[in-house]
């Protein structure tokens, strides 16, 4: 099988990582604030921090492993690492750059080699400039085919766009993600940019603080995230604690804990009546109703700000509580602060918040639900 | 002038020159090891390093006079073998050397620790053995700052005077240097054969001083700009 696996632990002063999770051959993200171990993690895996515990393996191939005192040196592990400011050479020009890699290789081979990246990164006509005379995109190219010359089984990306402005960033994302489809191996890459995460990448990792929150598919980390942090670094903004008030086949009736008030929503499993939960919905699933409908709130709107491409509104429910909705610009309703409107929270998109629902089968298919306010 | 009058010349050339040989290797390995280690009382080291800077030569000749002379363990060694330091060409030497040393190590762990960790790392992921990176990377990023501390020791070891008057003394044909021999022939009033050494000694200062320019646009060459956002970029 053909996995990168990484469970390790590394304490520093005032700061501890602990991380478990697999990739196959595909793009992952690690996503989390700046300072949580992000690179601390990246480091680790490309040879170039030693852990103090746990094991490293790719694809059958033992990196690290602190029980059977295995550590390679990151010369012989063939992974690939495209830092944050590039770290290009800056006495080498792009050719010399981008052969560092292979330079064991015969001339002939290595400048083809050379060429073909150049052609593939676009960099054609800058084989002989210094890094220092290239723009931000190219510099990144560059770094990017340097680290691909020695063909590597792993790409570990540092916040890889970070530095760009948009017209940049766009491009090289699609090209990270045409690259993608011909590269056999493991992406890895780190952001604190969750829109980037989940366009670019088939898995997620949720870092916070040195902890690996959690990890999985991104759709199912989105939509079931494990615990109110994930949640919120997630965007999924609207988190009520209440009690399970009924449960009634696969529906589920859930008291909020501020008021009287009751939301119905798919029942998970797992779960029995008393119990005290928190349930989430992402700010884009709220919509305004024009009446009083199923699974309807009563709530006044505090401000709306015209976003991009959205509009961010803040209502409030009458125990106070604030809901953060997103509506489609395609709306035609106008919205006036200060006036009453009905939010209905669609059953099949409110989410029960915890580790135990992970596994349980998501039960589809249509509830009737009503309002009871 | 004869051919004897020479000598301060050929004595100074060759004692900067061995003792700039000996700063440069010996600088570059304590300056590369200090700024890759990290231990308790490491800024300790480092003040002794850089306290000849600091001392007046006199002081540093006096304290080398006594940890070479026949009081010490290390000076009897040299007695012992029949080949005292004091008083001998290798005086001169050692006297340039350790005025000398703090201008190279300086420099050296400066040019060293501006390095940015990454490119070192990218190269280690690239396959590079420590040796590599150090030769290929290392060295070639650092070697504006490595040669700048080079022209910088070679000018100290050349203008040395305290520690080499008091360690080597001034014995005409064997310690006699150039900055020697101009004090002493200033103090019997030959002004005229001192002024000549001055000459000779501002001359070969100035090429160092041009040398070190030619240097520093060498560096401006590599200078590693910040990376630049070019709309049209492609």
């Amino acid at each position: 099988m053909l996995i990168l696996s990484i469970d390790i632990e590394k304490s520093l002063p005032e700061f501890k990582l602990k991380v478990a999770f697999q990739l196959d051959q595909e793009i992952m993200a690690v996503l989390g604030p700046s300072g949580c171990g992000k690179t601390m993690t990246l480091k680790c895996i490309a040879g170039l921090m030693v852990p103090d515990q746990g094991s490293i393996i790719l694809d059958e191939r033992v990196l690290f492993h602190s029980e059977q005192g295995v550590n390679l040196p990151a010369r012989e592990r063939k992974i690939a690492f495209l830092f944050q400011n590039y770290a290009l050479f800056p006495h080498l020009t792009v050719c010399e750059n981008i052969a560092f890699g292979i330079r064991q290789l015969p001339l002939a081979e290595r400048d083809e080699r050379v060429q073909k990246l150049l052609r593939k990164m676009r960099l054609h006509g800058l084989g002989h400039r210094y890094p220092a005379d290239l723009s931000g995109g190219q510099q990144q190219r560059v770094a990017l085919a340097r680290a691909l010359a020695p063909e590597p089984k792993v790409l570990l990306l540092d916040e890889p766009f970070s530095a760009l402005d948009t017209q940049v960033k766009e491009r090289l994302e699609a090209e990270l993600l045409e690259l993608q489809e011909d590269f056999q191996g493991h992406v890895l890459f780190v952001t604190h940019n969750l829109a980037e995460a989940y366009r670019l990448s088939s898995k997620m990792a949720v870092y916070d603080n040195g902890v690996l929150l959690q990890w999985g598919e991104c759709r199912s980390i989105i939509e079931r995230p494990v615990n109110k942090k994930v949640a919120r670094m997630t965007g999924m903004d609207n988190i009520f604690s209440g009690i399970v008030s009924k449960i009634e086949g696969c529906r589920l009736e859930v008291q909020l804990d501020t008021g009287h008030l009751h939301l119905y929503m798919d029942y998970p499993g797992g779960l029995v009546v008393n119990q005290e939960i928190s349930i989430a919905i992402r700010p884009e699933y709220i919509q305004v109703a024009d009446s009083q409908e199923d699974n309807c709130l009563g709530a006044e709107l505090l401000s709306c700000t015209e976003e991009l491409s959205f509009f961010k509104c803040v209502f409030r429910l009458q125990d106070q509580v604030q809901v953060k909705v997103h509506l489609a610009k395609i709306s035609e309703q106008v919205l006036v602060p200060g006036q009453s409107y009905h939010l209905r929270f669609p059953p099949e998109k409110l989410v029960v918040i915890g580790p135990h629902l992970q596994n349980f089968h998501v039960k589809k298919g249509h509830i009737k639900a009503s309002a009871c306010i | 002038m004869t051919a004897m009058d020479l000598d301060p010349l050929w004595i100074s050339l060759k004692t900067a020159l061995t003792a700039t040989a000996i700063t440069f290797i010996l600088g570059i390995f304590t300056a590369r090891w200090m700024s890759q280690h990290e231990f308790k009382g490491k800024s300790l080291l480092d003040g002794i390093f850089i306290l000849p800077l600091v001392l007046p030569p006199t002081v540093v000749g006096f304290l080398l006079l006594w940890l070479l002379g026949r009081n010490t363990w290390l000076g009897s060694i040299f007695f012992a073998i029949g080949r005292p330091v004091v008083f001998s060409w290798s005086a001169t030497v050692i006297a340039a050397v350790v005025v000398a040393f703090p201008l190279m190590y300086q420099t050296a762990r400066g040019a060293f620790e501006q390095i940015d960790t990454n490119i070192e790392d990218a190269a280690r992921t690239l396959g590079a053995s420590e040796q590599t990176v150090f030769w290929r990377i290392t060295m070639p990023i650092a070697w504006p700052g490595i040669a700048a501390g080079t022209i910088l020791a070679f000018a100290r070891s050349l203008g040395e005077f305290g520690a080499t008057l008091m360690l080597a003394g001034n014995i005409p044909g064997r310690t006699q240097t150039i900055p020697v021999a101009i004090y002493f022939l200033v103090e019997s009033g030959k002004k005229q054969q001192a002024m000549i050494w001055v000459l000779v000694i501002l001359l070969i200062s100035f090429f160092s001083i041009a040398a070190l320019s030619f240097w520093t646009k060498y560096q401006r060459r590599f200078s590693h700009r910040p990376a630049r956002e070019v709309s049209a970029d492609s």
